[in-house]
């Protein structure tokens, strides 16, 4: 069953995509690339697209729920069966030798998955030790992932396998678009006319990078440019040396293209662009502002006796940010947006140029010249799109029967139920020549049995608790404090956590909103919520407390989180006593129940009560001052603690 | 006992024409990619969808075929119906579409197929159990409360509505098989958001809401009594109408190949989109796609402005940036104005 491929040179723009692409092919030694952007940018088109114009290349496809002994290999069961002989079962990293490893969503993969396959990537070889048999094969393979960075990162340690990096966006320029459109509906209608109208482009590709191929081992790289390459990648602070030897082979495959024995210094600057952004790392947060000035003038005289680096790693630089720029304007990916612009959220607040805004500040990149603020913009594109964000918040191994299934293991104390069929049946095959086996083929003894481990994916089930009383009206308090709840909401869309929402103010508590995966819910409630009275902060945290309780009952595997946000004045009590020993009361059960907490401050008097600090001892809660909200910082630390 | 009595005729449906138009614009062109109606409960969502069967058109497939092969299509036919064709020993019987439904319960195995565990048992061989997605190639999967699933299953729905091809690789079994289905959804939005990726697989969205209207809500009730008392009248005093229909989306079928629109609508449609910030490019392609499919259904075969109007109205509002705030129910009247300036 073989589909129509749309041929990749139909495709329009997408250039970096396409250069990843066929340097890759061209020189596998890079080590792949990794594809980041919106859905619907043809990202899976082009890279099935290059895999049909190259010469002994074969597309193999890493399916989002595969399961281990899939992807490693596993005993042949048939083989098991017939001759009690334990031989191996290739899987797809068997399949992959040799050719192209696509795994579409990288970001979604269980991370034994992607452990397993990094390894095998970066070794070239897939050794495996499982149920009894031994055994070990070549497996290299050119490989490339894809992914939405809306649905979550991926770790920074296998980020940093992916040879290059490419961000992608859609076609802003209207022309371009309406002939994407024009050519998909032509293609559509009649795929094989269509690929016909482009097969000589596309053929003509095909040779070029064969050329390009057996012009690779011509290729001189010069000592000077390797040291520009080692300096780019000091400059841009990478870990390890994989960055610079990334640039050079990316540098090997541009010339070679460009049928050239010698590398040129724009070959490597071309190749940093894309070897380099996913390994930037950033400084120390804090001393970010200082330390950018410091070593602004530690550089300008350290690298005076070498103006030429110096000069083509700006113009690198330059090169990178005009490219960009735009992208950092408008179009930057959503989670970016949201972590460095605090202004579009926090509605009406004007966070002040001057402030020590780690991320605010990085919008200003424009200076020409400045190393540093591009590796810092370039690290905080990885920081925000990726390692901050490591994906799902929390994956819960589960012994329910929901959740994916992960691997297989023994049953626990003779406890049996979700088997694992395929490991059951592997377990038994070997042994059947021995067993009675009644007109079967396979007969099953306890032993053999394996059952299940699963994995959930769980986000966190975040209750807010928000004082509305007459105190929190005041000095556009609340305007603050509906910003930042507006800001960790958004955080909460994108983990997919669900939310709830309760109000105190005069007399009671008011559960404003069930439990809900709906975050815009939550953002309706939030707009319309009115302030006054007195403070009955007793209620609002007895009522978080039952809801969360109910919940639990409900499913013992959610994570809840009370977030208060309160100045801690309470001024009303249900049951007579002291209206702030009624609150600490709760909160010391909130403590005693082991629920995370939070307890954003908004006491911002001169003369401070400390009573929300007192409130937030006793819950044993992490505690953040108000004042921190014109900050990004805030958002992030509370996300961070979540 | 025949179980089409039971089902609730699909033009007995007081109003909701936005979205009876959008199911049908999906049988007419099933490459549209489907319709995710989102709304609250109690609007006609899942019985419109289950009342689609009588009105889908036969069409061929190979007999026996676990999958429904078309024998047109070689390059699309599993393993064993591309044999068959080459070697020209098949049969050919008709059937009509079917809606699958893909209840939010399911687990994986089901889903995808899994390991014949029979099979392996009394013969020691491997054999693949196709699961829902074999039974959904060239029908309609129905998921209702779609935003109810479990992540890993919309992951697989995710991998297999983009390629068209279902391909298994777990539990022991490696196998490819085609699954090109027509992905309907339904949702109340109260009960959660739906991931943005699963967002933009759906071609066309419609947003329900209660009928307002007091002299049609009095109809809604009438029309249900009167079912309930006796559905085989009821269903029988509307097969004219449903056969209409039928007829309707079957001439619109032929029409469609022979649809062409003036090359200015694509830049139309890039403008559109950019106005309006939707990610990707999927959102042009559709509201291509629709306003053709729109024109044949309306007899046409030049697609008018206002076709494109229409199909805007469709395929947008679920992939227009979401910006902190907006919400889902993004100001429809802002987004008609800007629509109507850019067209005209």
């Amino acid at each position: 069953m073989k589909s129509t491929v749309f041929p990749f040179v139909a495709v329009v723009g997408q250039e970096a995509i396409k250069k990843s692409l066929i340097w890759n092919i061209v020189n596998p030694c890079i080590g792949g690339v990794l594809i980041s952007g919106e859905k619907g940018t043809a990202k899976s088109t082009l890279v099935r697209g290059i895999c049909s114009i190259s010469i002994g290349m074969k597309l193999v496809e890493l399916p989002l729920n595969i399961t281990e002994d899939r992807l490693i290999g596993n005993i042949d069961f048939e083989h098991a069966v017939k001759f009690g002989e334990k031989h191996f079962e290739p899987g797809i990293l068997y399949k992959a030798n040799g050719n192209l490893l696509y795994v579409d969503e990288v970001n979604l993969l269980p991370d034994h998955i992607v452990k397993a396959l990094l390894e095998s990537a970066s070794s070239g070889v897939n050794i495996v030790e499982r149920e009894g048999i031994s055994f070990r094969h070549a497996s290299k393979f050119i490989l490339v992932g894809s992914m939405n960075p809306e649905e979550g990162g991926l770790r920074p340690q296998f980020l940093d396998r992916f040879g290059l990096f490419v961000e992608v966006k859609g076609e802003s320029d209207i022309r371009k678009r309406a002939e994407i459109i024009r050519r998909r509906i032509e293609y559509e209608k009649d795929p094989l006319l269509f690929i016909k109208k482009w097969q000589r482009k596309n053929e003509e590709l095909m040779i070029k990078i064969e050329s390009a191929k057996k012009a690779l081992n011509k290729i001189v790289i010069a000592p000077n440019a390797i040291q520009l390459a080692a300096s780019i990648a000091k400059e841009g602070n990478c870990e390890g040396h994989r960055a610079e030897i990334v640039i050079i082979e990316t540098a090997r495959a541009i010339a070679a293209l460009d049928s050239r024995i010698a590398l040129n210094i724009s070959d490597i600057k071309e190749a940093a662009k894309y070897a380099l952004p996913h390994r930037v790392r950033e400084q120390q947060p804090q001393q970010e502002q200082r330390s950018r000035q410091e070593q602004q003038e530690q550089d300008s005289t350290k690298h005076q006796d070498k103006p030429q680096e110096q000069e083509s790693s700006n113009e690198q630089n330059n090169d990178r940010q005009s490219d960009q720029q735009n992208d950092n304007a408008d179009d930057y990916p959503k989670d970016g947006r949201q972590e460095d612009d605090p202004d579009n959220m926090t509605s009406g607040q004007e966070t002040s140029d001057g402030e020590e805004v780690a991320e605010g500040g990085s919008e200003k990149v424009d200076d020409p010249g400045e190393i540093f603020t591009v590796s810092k913009w370039l690290s905080e594109k990885s920081n925000n799109s990726i390692a901050k964000r490591s994906g799902r918040r929390s994956l819960v191994k589960t012994s329910s029967t929901q959740g994916r299934y992960v691997k297989y293991r023994y049953p626990i104390k003779g406890e049996i139920k979700d088997i694992a069929i395929d490991a059951t049946l592997c377990a038994a095959a070997p042994y059947q020549l021995y067993r009675e086996k009644n007109g079967r083929a396979v007969a099953i003894e306890k032993s053999d049995i394996r059952v299940k481990l699963r994995e959930k994916r769980t986000g966190n089930t975040i209750m807010f608790v928000v004082d509305a009383s007459g105190s929190m009206g005041a000095n556009k308090r609340m305007k603050a404090v509906k910003g930042a709840i507006l800001s960790l909401l958004n955080d909460a869309y994108q983990r997919r956590d669900k939310v709830g929402m309760i109000a105190f103010r005069e007399h009671s508590a008011e559960l404003l909103l069930g439990i809900t995966r709906s975050v815009e819910l939550a953002e309706k409630k939030l707009a319309a919520l009115p302030t006054g009275g007195r403070t009955p902060l007793a209620a609002g945290l007895s009522m978080a407390y039952d809801v969360i309780k109910a919940a639990k009952i409900k499913d013992k595997d959610i994570l809840p989180v009370i977030v208060l946000v309160s100045d801690g004045k309470a001024t009303y009590s249900s049951s007579g006593i002291d209206a702030f020993e009624e609150a600490m009361n709760v909160a010391d059960k909130v403590a005693a129940d082991k629920i995370k907490s939070i307890v954003i401050d908004a006491d911002d008097s001169f003369v401070k009560l400390s009573l929300a600090e007192k409130i937030a001892e006793a819950m044993k809660a992490d505690r953040f001052e108000i004042r921190e909200l014109q900050a990004q910082s805030i958002v992030a630390a509370v996300s961070m603690s979540l | 006992m025949n179980i089409n009595k039971k089902i609730y005729p699909f033009t007995a449906i007081v109003g909701q024409e936005k979205m009876k138009l959008a199911l049908i614009l999906n049988i007419i062109n099933p490459s549209l990619g489907g319709v995710l109606i989102r709304g609250e409960k109690g609007t006609a969502k899942s019985t419109a969808v289950r009342s689609l069967a009588d009105l889908m058109p036969e069409r061929s497939q190979i007999e026996g075929c676990k999958f429904s092969c078309d024998p047109s299509n070689i390059e699309q036919a599993c393993q064993q119906c591309s044999e068959k064709i080459k070697s020209g020993k098949y049969n050919i019987i008709k059937s009509k579409m079917r809606v699958i439904d893909l209840p939010v319960s399911a687990t994986e195995d089901r889903v995808v197929g899994t390991l014949d565990i029979e099979h392996a048992i009394q013969k020691g061989e491997k054999k693949f159990e196709p699961g829902l997605l074999a039974e959904a190639n060239r029908n309609i999967l129905y998921v209702d409360e779609v935003n109810l699933l479990d992540d890993h299953i919309v992951d697989v729905l995710l991998d297999s509505a983009a390629m068209g091809v279902n391909t298994v690789e777990r539990e022991g079994i490696s196998y490819t098989h085609p699954a090109k289905f027509t992905l309907v959804g339904t949702m109340n939005p109260e009960e959660g958001d739906l991931r943005p990726q699963l967002l933009d697989r759906f071609g066309l969205v419609v947003d329900v809401t209660g009928e307002n209207d007091t002299l049609k809500r009095i109809e809604i009730i009438k029309r249900r009594l009167e079912f309930e008392k006796d559905s085989k009248a009821f269903a029988k005093s509307y097969e004219h109408e449903q056969k209409d229909l039928s007829g309707k989306i079957q001439k619109a079928m032929r029409i469609l190949p022979n649809v062409t629109l003036e090359d200015s609508f694509f830049e139309t449609a890039a403008k559109i989109s950019i106005a309006l910030g939707v990610d990707g490019h999927r959102a042009d392609i559709a509201m291509i796609k629709t306003a053709m499919t729109i024109a044949a259904y309306n007899m046409r075969e030049t697609v008018s402005k206002e076709d494109l109007k229409e199909a805007a109205s469709y395929v947008l509002p679920h992939r227009m940036r979401r910006r902190p705030f907006e919400g889902s129910q993004i100001d429809m009247d802002t987004v008609e104005s800007k629509i109507n300036e850019i067209i005209n």
